[in-house]
């Protein structure tokens, strides 16, 4: 592995008024009641998952759809997985997790299908949506969604919320960051090859999308690189990891193409947790060598989650 | 092919009519710019064109700055909502050196009105009919992008890729034009025999509808006759790739051997490196050498360059 990669300093700085900034989006969010709703999916479910539409409301008001599953032969209380999405994928049905003794819930974030009714900036363009304004920015609203999943997962009686997991790759790496960071309820994370980490270094690393509509976006406009700059510090991933404490674990590709794997290293350096670990895979891409990670993901999940009033997910 | 899946006997007259409806509408493209996305080597153009239906698609039209001829890329509509300018994570210097067209197929995003497509559930959306089977459609409206390519006169015309899933071989089967295709089948080899090997979306909306619809099986089976890639290889002159996943995958290269025997023109079988780098440079290399790029170093993704691993 190239020294140069593992070694990388990112240029990102936190700004003075960081939690600042948050607690008053949180407040915000707050005064909007979470109203969540499941209806059964019936041509998706089987004798061994049971599968649900599921919704809520977020910041702003907007309505969150959400996929939520369930193993069908749970006796009690079980423990919880929030599966967050890619920028590019449409939130899949997370049968897998439900199959592995977990509720699971993946959510459709404003602008994903399912979603877009009340906010759709269009694709591409959600990375660069108002990104010289952090109150409107696209992504603010997208944030608090993503971690209002684990409100609708408290809300659920069949779920112990003693037990809740969260983990996605890409994007939903880098929404697994933020919503380790900024949900205590979280037991445990597992992010994969994390997006939204290191936006500026990110641009200069390397030109492929999604990170390329920062750079559309600058050459268009040069004079709001500082604009963009001030604002996605506000939601860059790596300011985020000094308020994670949960145990986490981190895998990357070497050869990524989309999330460039310095910003991997520089993200895992400023994770608070003590019990934290990197999977860096060579020869590998965005994959983040996702075939032979799973199973390590797997027994991290059982590890920290399964001991409860069943046991479950062993 | 299985005893399951064999090909319809109207199979010819299934897909002429398809066709012949689809020339019953003619594209009437709109072109416009979209400054945002265009660089000093490459502008790119939003595309409105109208399908079978009729039905207005949309696509991102990228050409390289400098004097063509170029060699072109088709992105054949994908199994997903949204529509890319070229695939997450390709160099976006792709651009300087190719054609490349992406089309939204009806119900995807930018193509979404009057129909917007659920995933999952594309895959199933009226499969218990042929006649009136989604991807019918989507196939004209794939069909309908690689013609629309060709009639740019900045396209080399012995130069044009399909790069897809399984709708880039049945593009290149329906619609002549396509020197070359890289081909990730995904939804229509030997879809009902394979279904039940997987728990993993999309194949899992077929095991998901027939649990629900039982008494559909028949029918079901027979509409998916009509799409089976083995029955439009033997119309695949092109020069192919056909990726395959890995051992035990579904479809891997044991079953996608029927398939590559199946096809006209020279084809070569490359199985996943479980890796979207190993998989992803191979792509890239093997069309930057069918289309006669010499350096491909320059296109590809910084991290995926030669001295990236030094």
């Amino acid at each position: 592995m190239p020294r140069a990669i593992a070694d990388y300093e990112s240029t990102v700085r936190k700004p003075d008024d960081f939690d600042a900034f948050w607690e008053g989006v949180l407040r915000q969010a707050a005064a909007v009641p979470l109203a969540p709703e499941i209806i059964a999916e019936p041509l998706r479910t089987s004798d061994d998952v049971l599968v649900y539409q599921a919704f809520y409301s977020s910041l702003d008001g907007v309505r969150i759809a959400a996929w939520y599953c369930c193993p069908a032969r749970a006796t009690g209380p079980s423990p919880a997985i929030l599966y967050l999405p890619g920028y590019q994928m449409d939130p899949p049905i997370p049968k897998d997790w439900a199959r592995k003794g977990y509720c699971a819930l993946s959510v459709a974030p404003r602008g994903k299908l399912r979603s877009l009714r009340q906010f759709n900036p269009g694709y591409p363009n959600l990375l660069t949506y108002n990104i010289v304004d952090r109150h409107t920015y696209g992504y603010r609203g997208f944030y608090v969604d993503a971690w209002r999943g684990i409100d609708f997962l408290l809300s659920r009686p069949e779920v112990d919320p003693a037990r809740i997991g969260v983990t996605g790759s890409s994007q939903g790496g880098g929404l697994t960051i933020t919503s380790a960071a900024m949900r205590p309820e979280v037991r445990a994370a597992a992010a994969g090859v994390p997006y939204l980490c290191g936006y500026m270094d990110a641009i200069e690393l390397t030109r492929t999308y999604p990170y390329e509509e920062i750079n559309d976006y600058l050459r268009m406009h040069p004079e709001s690189r500082q604009a963009v700059a001030e604002t996605v510090a506000y939601f860059d991933g790596i300011n985020f990891a000094d308020r994670i404490t949960c145990p986490i674990i981190l895998n990357i590709g070497l050869q990524d193409n989309v999330c460039p794997p310095e910003t991997g290293y520089a993200l895992f350096r400023r994770i608070r947790s003590a019990d934290k670990r990197l999977y860096p895979y060579d020869g590998h891409g965005h994959d983040g060598g996702r075939q032979k990670h799973q199973p390590i993901v797997d027994g991290f999940f059982a590890r920290h989650l399964a001991s409860g009033p069943r046991g479950a997910a062993e | 092919m299985t005893s399951t899946e064999r090909r319809p006997a109207d199979f010819d007259e299934y897909w002429q009519g398809a066709l012949d409806e689809l020339r019953g509408y003619p594209a009437c493209p709109e072109i416009d710019a979209i400054p945002l996305r265009s660089t000093e080597f490459a502008t790119l153009h939003g595309v409105r064109l109208t399908s079978l239906g009729p039905y207005r698609l949309f696509g991102y039209l990228s050409i390289p700055t400098g004097r063509g001829p170029f060699p072109a890329i088709y992105y054949a509509p994908k199994y997903q909502s949204v529509l890319e300018i070229i695939p997450q994570g390709t160099a976006n210097r792709q651009r300087s050196r190719y054609i490349t067209f992406s089309l939204a197929a009806r119900g995807q995003r930018n193509a979404d009105t009057p129909y917007a497509a659920m995933f999952p559930g594309l895959l199933t959306d009226g499969i218990d009919d042929a006649r009136s089977y989604v991807f019918r459609g989507i196939a004209a409206d794939s069909a309908r992008g690689l013609q629309f390519l060709l009639t740019r006169p900045e396209v080399d015309p012995s130069r044009v890729i399909v790069v897809g899933n399984d709708m880039a071989l049945i593009s290149a089967a329906s619609q002549p034009g396509a020197t070359h295709i890289v081909t990730t089948p995904q939804l229509f080899h030997d879809t009902v025999d394979l279904a039940p090997r997987t728990r993993a979306y999309p194949l899992e909306e077929i095991n998901d509808y027939l649990r629900a619809f039982p008494a559909r099986a028949a029918d079901v089976r027979r509409t998916l006759g009509y799409y089976d890639l083995r029955a439009f290889a033997p119309r695949v002159s092109a020069t192919a790739l056909v990726m395959a996943g890995a051992s035990g995958a579904v479809p891997d290269a044991t079953s996608l051997e029927s398939l590559l025997t199946a096809l006209r023109g020279p084809a070569i079988l490359h199985v996943s490196e479980q890796s979207s780098y190993g998989d992803g440079l191979f792509i890239e290399r093997w069309m930057a050498e069918q289309a006669g790029i010499g350096d491909p170093e320059e296109i590809l993704p910084e991290h995926w360059r030669s001295g990236a691993r030094d």
